[in-house]
């Protein structure tokens, strides 16, 4: 999940990730594996579960002057390579600070 | 005396050959034992079904990708596995640990021939010879359709399983279906969809941890469907994702999880006259899979 605020002329003001996914070694060493002939077992495991929702809240802090930013929260999946995705849901709002 | 001998020793040289006979030596001829494709006559739309999926290309890698191929490396070569040989002549068909799932006819019916063949293949980048293995209709309603053989014995030749009897059943091979205790349970997928990491073997290793995360997770959660309740909608044999299709895998990801976004912008009052301005974003993922995602 790729968290991104820019400004109403398109620059980027702030950017973050998530990366959700079961995480293993080989047990050897300290370096995660991809591959199951290189994996041993899951030493950390981020994926979303059944019954367990993933909250998470962000903060971005505004340059001077700027009272107002694009926010788009992008989640897509990839599989074998960070190149390989696919798109699940893009959601943009505009958060101002003016009422 | 003499006689008895000779008989037992005849016994004793005839017994590995015919087992040996009955295993493949070659992919074509593994690839021929477990043929599919007289199923397509009778069951054109699951067939049509099955040649889009995963189990119809189960050595492939997703995009025509051959993930087999660092195991068929020469060892100490970059990218080789403590499963690899110094030559793949020497490969066997215990130095492909993946065929507990990926290719589990491999396992009761081939000879090492096979390994060799592959490992020459996977390294000659031969995509059509390696594509030529799967898991067909055969693997899933025979050879993997009792999982409780001491009280059921083994799958029988020339009988299929199914959720359903078919006394009568139009194959010249296959005369009869008879009804799985298991085919429509989590369970039949979760001999191959995983629990975890697989200490059985010399040399451990974990592929997917799906079935592990349905049971520990999902079912423990109070969750009741079945892998085929969701993936098996109708009967459909594509049994979804199919990674090779980007548009449909995007869908059924949407289907199976909600991403709700809320905002704020306020100005934070750090220290007195101090004013920082902020925006939070709140994000909540929900998912109604019977599993971890991502896995498989």
């Amino acid at each position: 999940m790729v968290v991104t605020a820019k400004t109403a002329d398109g620059k980027e003001i702030g950017k973050e990730e998530r990366h959700y996914h079961p995480q293993a070694t080989n047990c050897r060493d300290t370096k995660e594996k991809y591959g199951a002939q290189w994996k041993t077992a899951n030493i950390r495991d981020t994926s979303i579960q059944p019954h367990k929702p993933k909250t998470e809240t962000i903060e971005f802090d505004l340059p001077e002057g700027v009272r107002s930013a694009d926010v788009t929260v992008d989640l897509f999946y990839e599989a074998v390579n960070p190149d390989n995705k696919y798109p699940i849901h893009t959601i943009t709002k505009k958060v101002s600070l003016d009422k | 005396m003499k006689f008895l001998t000779l008989v037992l020793a005849l016994v004793f040289l005839a017994l590995p050959l015919t087992a040996s006979a009955e295993k493949a030596k070659t992919i074509d001829e593994l690839a021929k034992m477990y043929d599919s494709s007289s199923c397509k006559s009778c069951h054109a739309e699951i067939y049509a079904q099955w040649e889009k999926s995963h189990h119809a290309r189960s050595l492939m890698g997703v995009k025509g990708g051959l993930m087999l191929t660092p195991l068929a490396l020469k060892k100490g070569q970059p990218g080789a596995t403590a499963f690899s040989e110094d030559d793949p002549k020497k490969m066997k068909i215990s130095n492909f640990p993946c065929f507990k799932c990926h290719l589990p006819q491999a396992i009761t019916s081939a000879e090492d021939s096979v390994a060799v063949e592959l490992a020459e293949a996977l390294l000659a980048k031969d995509s059509a010879k390696v594509a030529k293995l799967q898991i067909t209709c055969i693997v899933c309603h025979n050879e993997k359709a009792i999982i409780h053989k001491r009280e059921l014995g083994g799958p029988e030749k020339g009988v299929l399983y199914s959720s359903k009897e078919v006394k009568a059943h139009g194959d010249a091979t296959f005369k009869t279906v008879k009804k799985s205790a298991v085919m429509k349970d989590s369970v039949f997928c979760g001999q191959c969809h995983g629990l975890g990491p697989n200490l059985e073997f010399d040399q451990a290793f974990q592929c997917a941890n799906l079935y592990g995360s349905y049971l520990h997770n999902y079912v423990s959660g109070g969750g009741t469907q079945s892998c085929q309740d969701c993936h098996m909608k109708k009967g459909d044999h594509l049994i979804a994702p199919n990674f090779n299709d980007d548009k449909q895998t995007s869908e059924l990801l949407a289907s199976a999880l909600t991403l709700n976004v809320e905002t704020l912008g306020y100005e934070w009052l750090r220290k007195a006259g101090t004013y920082i301005p902020k925006i939070v974003v709140s994000t909540k993922i929900t998912s109604n899979a019977g599993h971890r995602i991502p896995d498989g």
